[in-house]
């Protein structure tokens, strides 16, 4: 059997998963955005479920409220795991352990650390039970609304929360393979430790960086589960929309549904794209 | 223009027992190319790191012309490391590698473009400024590196086995280069190698350190002809060490009494020689003659080395291959000793 051959039969598996399961799943979405159903009659292809989509306000303000919310993560959850990693790469005493709890909540499911944060920072959640008990506020419902609020705080509460350690892990492993070599040779050179970082450390460990924040930018630009528990009613963040539209009790909203997440889909990767290229040129250039 | 001194210098690396340095005194004068010779893990690169600032000592001192820079932060000592991998950061352009430091001092940028020519016209590669590192080859990298640390004109240069990952024709132009433009730049230079030859064939002197202390200071040629130990010798290549007794004059010891130079050491000790100055044949005033047997022959090319045995004591010398044409393998072989080629230590 050629090279050839067993790399195609290794990959099979997986690239048949990939195949049948999402470009199959999206060729279905696809379809039926587009109206298009043969199986119910629906043979004549058309645009209307994306007119209604793009005539919507709702989906302009969900449209904001979903980029606020992984924008400001992603730019929260980088800088925060970076320098978390700039501290976790020292050798101190004490330093496995620091490690092992940054890392720990890696393994905590969104959803169970969603629940948590509603406990803690709701309206009528500990802290603001506490507060209330201390006589900062006067009832546990004055406390600043963190959950299901307009700008979507508890969400990002959660996502910094939880990405931290992501991006933190994925940074520190590769400071580690660094090294400070070149650093050493930067401040030999005649550079502060401010520069040091910038000119150096920052540009070598960038596409470490942009891949993990690109992944979370992703994953919290389509992720439905965080804003449906912590999110308010209104508006509310896409892949929610989508999800309402898709259960609506009238099937008609369904095209619309699948409209959506083909543009939820398209505006992430283009979104992607662009945060990949004026990034790359502002560090590296 | 730089005098520097390293008072009683040690390291401890936390959670060792030993100290990796261990009371390392130098005074390296101004504008000197000085080695620091040693195996690896003997505190060469410890020691360079602490003068560059970037390893904080245990103890001792390390002073510029008399004031130590210990307070001072790295990027004001005026010293710059190249290292032994180069570490060209590999993002940037060579240009944007050599201007660096330029850049850091928030020098113009037409000045950078200026220095940044001149600094890749000395270093012979004027037409690379816009190849990334990863395109150079070993060398050229080594004197991008180069040229990246003096374009900001330190005091003090510091070069990690600069030598040691060149091919052997890549050694002697890439010695010729360092020290025509350290000794054009009068800069006071320190590099590091565990390669006796390369320390030998760029150093003015060469400070010799064993077990991270330092062992002998001096110009090259005395490592060969007055080490002041075996293990010194033994680091250069000597491998004839005969116990006996001195008394100044001559050496008492199995081989017989050999007549030593002036300056000679008093008492017990023992009489080495290079296996170079092993000579062929006795000499005509009779003067340190001795009958050996051929034990072993090894060719080496331009050399032969011999492993030679008079009495019960072993020999080795090294001599002309021609020399030795109609001598075989277990026959006898005269030999003689020049006084001046003796030397006693302890």
């Amino acid at each position: 059997m050629s090279d050839r051959m067993k790399i195609f039969l290794l990959l099979l598996p997986a690239m048949s998963i990939i195949v049948v399961l999402f470009f199959g799943g999206l060729l279905i979405g696809l379809m039926r955005s587009f109206n298009y159903m043969p199986v119910i009659g629906l043979t004549e292809p058309d645009l209307s479920a994306y007119a209604s989509v793009f005539t919507d306000r709702e989906f302009y303000y969900s449209f904001l409220l979903t980029f606020h919310i992984a924008f400001t993560s992603t730019v929260i959850s980088s800088i925060l795991a970076i320098g978390a990693a700039l501290l976790l790469r020292r050798n101190f005493i004490g330093r496995g352990v620091v490690n092992f709890l940054f890392q720990l909540n890696l393994t905590v499911p969104h959803l169970v650390g969603a629940i948590g944060i509603l406990y803690l920072f709701s309206q009528s959640g500990s802290f603001a039970r506490l507060a209330a008990e201390f006589g900062m506020i006067q009832r546990p419902s004055d406390f600043p609304a963190l959950v299901f609020d307009p700008y979507a705080i508890g969400i990002i509460l959660q996502y910094v929360w939880k990405e931290i350690p992501f991006i933190g892990v994925i940074v520190l492993a590769n400071m580690q393979s660094i090294g400070e070599d070149y650093e050493s040779v930067a401040r030999s050179l005649g550079a502060s430790k401010w520069q040091t970082f910038r000119h150096v450390l920052l540009p070598l460990i960038f596409p470490g960086v942009l891949s993990a924040s690109v992944m979370v930018f992703a994953f919290t630009f389509g992720a439905y589960e965080i804003p449906a528990i912590l999110g308010a009613n209104f508006p509310a963040a896409l892949p929610v929309l989508a999800y309402r539209k898709y259960t609506d009790v009238d099937l008609a909203a369904r095209p619309e549904a699948m409209a959506m997440a083909i543009v939820i889909a398209l505006l992430s990767a283009l979104m992607i794209y662009f945060y990949v290229r004026y990034s790359r040129r502002r560090i590296r250039g | 223009m730089t005098h520097v001194s390293i008072q009683e210098l040690t390291k401890v690396y936390p959670g060792a027992t030993e100290p990796s340095l261990d009371r390392l005194s130098l005074e390296i004068p101004t504008g000197e190319l000085t080695a620091l010779l040693g195996p690896s893990g003997c505190g060469k690169t410890t020691t360079m790191k602490m003068i560059a600032g970037l390893l904080e000592p245990t103890s001792g001192d390390v002073c510029f012309d008399g004031r130590s820079v210990l307070r001072d932060k790295p990027e004001n000592r005026g010293v710059v490391m190249v290292f032994q991998n180069y570490l060209l950061f590999p993002y940037m352009s060579v240009a944007d590698n050599v201007g660096f430091g330029l850049k850091m001092r928030k020098t113009d940028p037409a000045e950078i473009k200026r220095r940044v020519g001149e600094m890749l016209d000395l270093v012979k590669l004027p037409d690379l400024g816009d190849r990334k590192p990863s395109a150079l080859s070993g060398g050229q990298q080594q004197r991008i590196a180069l040229a990246r640390a003096l374009i900001v004109q330190p005091n003090v240069l510091l070069l990690d086995e600069p030598l040691s990952n060149l091919d052997a024709h890549l050694r002697f132009e890439m010695r010729d280069l360092i020290r025509s433009l350290q000794q054009e730049m009068g800069i006071t230079t320190i590099f590091v190698t565990h390669d006796q030859e390369e320390a030998v064939v760029l150093a003015d002197r060469v400070a010799l350190i064993l077990d991270g202390q330092m062992k002998q200071y001096e110009k090259a040629d005395v490592f060969y002809k007055r080490p002041v130990d075996e293990a010194t010798a033994r680091f250069f290549g000597g491998h004839n060490f005969i116990p006996g007794h001195s008394n100044g004059r001559a050496f008492d010891c199995a081989l017989g009494k050999l007549v030593l130079p002036e300056g000679a050491k008093s008492g017990a000790g023992k009489l080495t020689f290079r296996p170079e100055n092993v000579r062929i044949g006795h000499d005509a005033d009779g003067e340190n003659n001795l009958d050996a047997v051929i034990e072993d022959i090894i060719y080496l090319g331009t050399q032969t080395r011999l492993k030679l045995r008079v009495g019960d004591t072993a020999l080795e010398a090294v001599v002309n291959p021609n020399e030795i044409e109609n001598h075989p393998k277990g026959g006898n072989l005269p030999i003689h000793m020049p006084r001046t080629t003796l030397w006693v230590i302890e």
